[in-house]
């Protein structure tokens, strides 16, 4: 099931833009591979358990691997850190390296929305980023499409 | 569903000036209808408390109303969870239920799991992330799901004191905060006399499940709780849409007005039969129609509501056998318009029919339509029916609880008629084989007689509480106009009792009598 739809890449990229263009900052430490993935995670953690963020990654990247091949050079590790990125992204031309990032970060949001539901997603990602609008973290807008149709 | 109020409540009265004052333990509201009454206002506010019982009694749900109804962004509730079930899967189910505000969550309403701390850590480390949780967040309630797990760590190391000292430093700490707490727990009822923490808490709610035949039925228990007097016993418990929802069963009724000691006369709608009762049915008198099947109670029992519309007092009508179209359509053709009643909102006929149903959310369903309507006269039609519509495992509490509403309603001022379907039988009368006839003030009792070839219905008042009536057994028929009562008391049959009579003395030198209703042709 792929549940990286246009909606949800359309907010992980979103995401992906904002960090990536505030670790740019002069001040900030240098930028990490998944800087959205590894800002959220203790958020997630806290509400689920860090065994509840593991299986959630595992799964994000399971799926995204179907749509993006060189995602099988990387794993979850025990601590639920996702490992190999660093190598994958030298080696990777960067928009196809920007592209399999948006897509595993968009089938965990698209896994957080099939679990919680849109409102609690949106509701976790303004905790996390809270000068995210709430138009730009709409989670429920292909579902409100679907539910017109 | 309707929001419970946040306000607080106090639980015991202000004391006479003078007195010295004692301190005001307020309340918190559950948010579960009904199970603030059981509480005797709510839960004490700064307690600690247990929600236990097995799995599936909806325990977790009725935590969550309560954080759900308490939380506040100043004072938000901290729903702390243990290696149970998994919180993604828990606020998965959770929002489903009305109560569930998702724009409180994260803000109001925090989830913060401590497994991982669980399993890395001793019990100390547990309880320091509690308290500067509840310190950062000056939290006004705090839920730890599952308590068990928790103290299950403790157990297999150290033993029951850690435990002990492990609820002792959380209460300790929590009630300084001023915080409210639930400890949520699979327990089972052995375990209550030999484990400290029963001891230790304030308050014990006690979820269970009973299965019989094909029934489940949800119970709940105030096992415990300081400082104010619960309503004892076990209490139904429904989950629905709207989460949990507590029947009490004593129906909130205990404080029902005893009866006037002047009392009107109320017709029936059938002037011979008022007559017959010395007047009419006492106002506020539980009256009991019994008779088989076809001979009008159904229809008596319309007559009756319909002459309290006429005589502008609302009332309900609650049927368990006929749909209430039947009811509406059968009043049309005596002339009862009954739909404009309800049109109006004087009348309302409910149907309960499920084969599930609770005695408590039954009386609880008729309780509230009696408030709705400002009912003066109710109909139960009928009492068989009733019995039938409860799940098996709620058949053994009816005649108690109806023997409780009817006794509440009564001393209300509330008339009410109650049919109760007999068999006839051809040798002797019986008024009610069905043992409720004690709920009753008046009986009267229908049933079917042989005379001259043809099965004619007969009335006869069989017991009037509150006065004197009528010895007369009196032939009836069900017309246009509904039951009618013909003819005067007959002195020339014996035995008319048993449904075979025998005439007395000399046949009379004359045709056979014209029968009340045409016969069978053919």
């Amino acid at each position: 099931m792929n549940r990286a739809t246009p909606q949800m890449r359309s907010i992980a990229k979103h995401l992906m833009v904002t960090e990536t263009r505030r670790n740019r900052s002069a001040t900030a430490p240098p930028a990490a591979a998944l800087p959205v993935t590894d800002k959220l995670r203790p958020y997630l953690a806290t509400l689920v358990g860090k065994g509840g963020v593991r299986a959630l990654l595992a799964r994000a990247l399971v799926l995204a691997t179907v749509e993006v091949a060189w995602l099988r050079a990387a794993k979850v590790n025990a601590d639920g850190d996702l490992e190999g990125f660093d190598t994958l992204g030298a080696n990777l031309d960067p928009a196809e390296f920007m592209e399999g990032r948006v897509v595993l970060l968009a089938q965990l949001l698209g896994l957080l929305v099939a679990f919680v539901g849109p409102s609690l997603t949106s509701r976790l990602v303004g905790e996390v980023w809270p000068d995210v609008p709430l138009k730009a973290r709409d989670f429920g807008k292909e579902h409100r499409r679907e539910k017109a149709k | 569903m309707k929001k419970p109020s946040r306000t607080a409540k106090a639980a015991s009265p202000t004391p006479p000036e003078g007195r010295s004052a004692k301190v005001k333990i307020h309340n918190l509201p559950t948010g579960v209808r009904g199970l603030d009454e059981i509480l005797g206002g709510g839960v004490p506010e700064f307690s600690l408390n247990l929600i236990g019982g097995s799995p599936g009694c909806g325990k977790t749900t009725l935590v969550h109303q309560v954080a759900f109804a308490n939380a506040t962004r100043e004072r938000p509730a901290l729903y702390f969870t243990v290696l149970g079930e998994a919180v993604i899967k828990m606020l998965r189910y959770q929002q489903q239920f009305s109560f569930f505000d998702d724009s409180m969550v994260g803000d109001a309403v925090r989830f913060i799991n401590l497994s991982d701390l669980v399993l890395e850590n001793d019990l100390n480390a547990v309880l320091e992330e509690i308290i500067a949780q509840v310190t950062a967040s000056n939290a006004g309630v705090v839920v730890v799901d599952s308590f068990r797990t928790l103290a299950r760590k403790a157990t297999s190391i150290a033993g029951e004191m850690e435990v002990q000292s492990l609820v002792h430093r959380l209460s300790q700490f929590l009630t300084s905060s001023e915080v409210t707490t639930f400890l949520v727990g699979e327990y089972v009822q052995e375990e209550i006399r030999d484990n400290p923490l029963f001891t230790m808490v304030d308050g014990i709610l006690w979820l269970s499940q009973v299965t019989e035949r094909n029934s489940v039925v949800r119970k709940l228990q105030v096992m415990k709780l300081r400082g104010q007097a619960s309503v004892p016993g076990l209490h139904t418990v429904r989950i629905d849409n709207d989460g949990l929802q507590a029947f009490s069963r004593t129906l909130g009724l205990d404080s029902a007005k005893p009866k006037s000691s002047r009392r009107r006369r109320l017709s029936i709608g059938i002037p011979e039969l008022d007559e017959m009762l010395g007047g009419g049915v006492i106002e506020g008198d539980s009256l009991l129609v019994a008779g088989p099947s076809g001979t009008g109670k159904s229809a008596l029992a319309t007559q009756f509501v319909a002459e309290g519309l006429r005589q502008g007092e609302p009332g309900i009508m609650v049927v368990f056998e006929e749909r209430p179209e039947g009811y509406i359509q059968r009043a049309d053709s005596f002339g009862l318009k009954l739909d404009e009643a309800e049109n109006k909102g004087t009348l309302e006929t409910l149907y309960l029919r499920p084969l599930d149903l609770s005695v408590d959310e039954t009386m609880l369903a008729i309780l509230e339509a009696i408030k709705r309507v400002g009912a003066k006269r109710v109909v139960i039609d009928s009492l068989v029916g009733f019995e039938m519509a409860l799940a098996p495992g709620f058949r053994a509490d009816f005649r108690e609880s109806l023997y409780r509403m009817i006794g509440a309603l009564t001393g209300a001022g509330i008339t009410i008629l109650s049919t109760v379907e007999v068999e006839d039988n051809f040798t002797s009368l019986q008024f009610s084989h069905y043992a409720i006839s004690f709920l009753t003030d008046d009986i009267v009792r229908l049933r079917y007689v042989e005379i001259d070839g043809q099965l004619r219905k007969t009335m006869v008042v069989i017991k009037m509480r509150g006065g004197n009536h009528s010895k007369d057994i009196r032939e009836y028929v069900i017309t246009d106009k509904g039951v009618v009562v013909i003819h005067p008391r007959r002195t020339d049959y014996t035995k008319l009792s048993t449904g075979i009579p025998e005439r007395t003395g000399p046949r009379k030198a004359q045709e056979d009598e014209i029968p009340p209703e045409a016969k069978a042709i053919g």
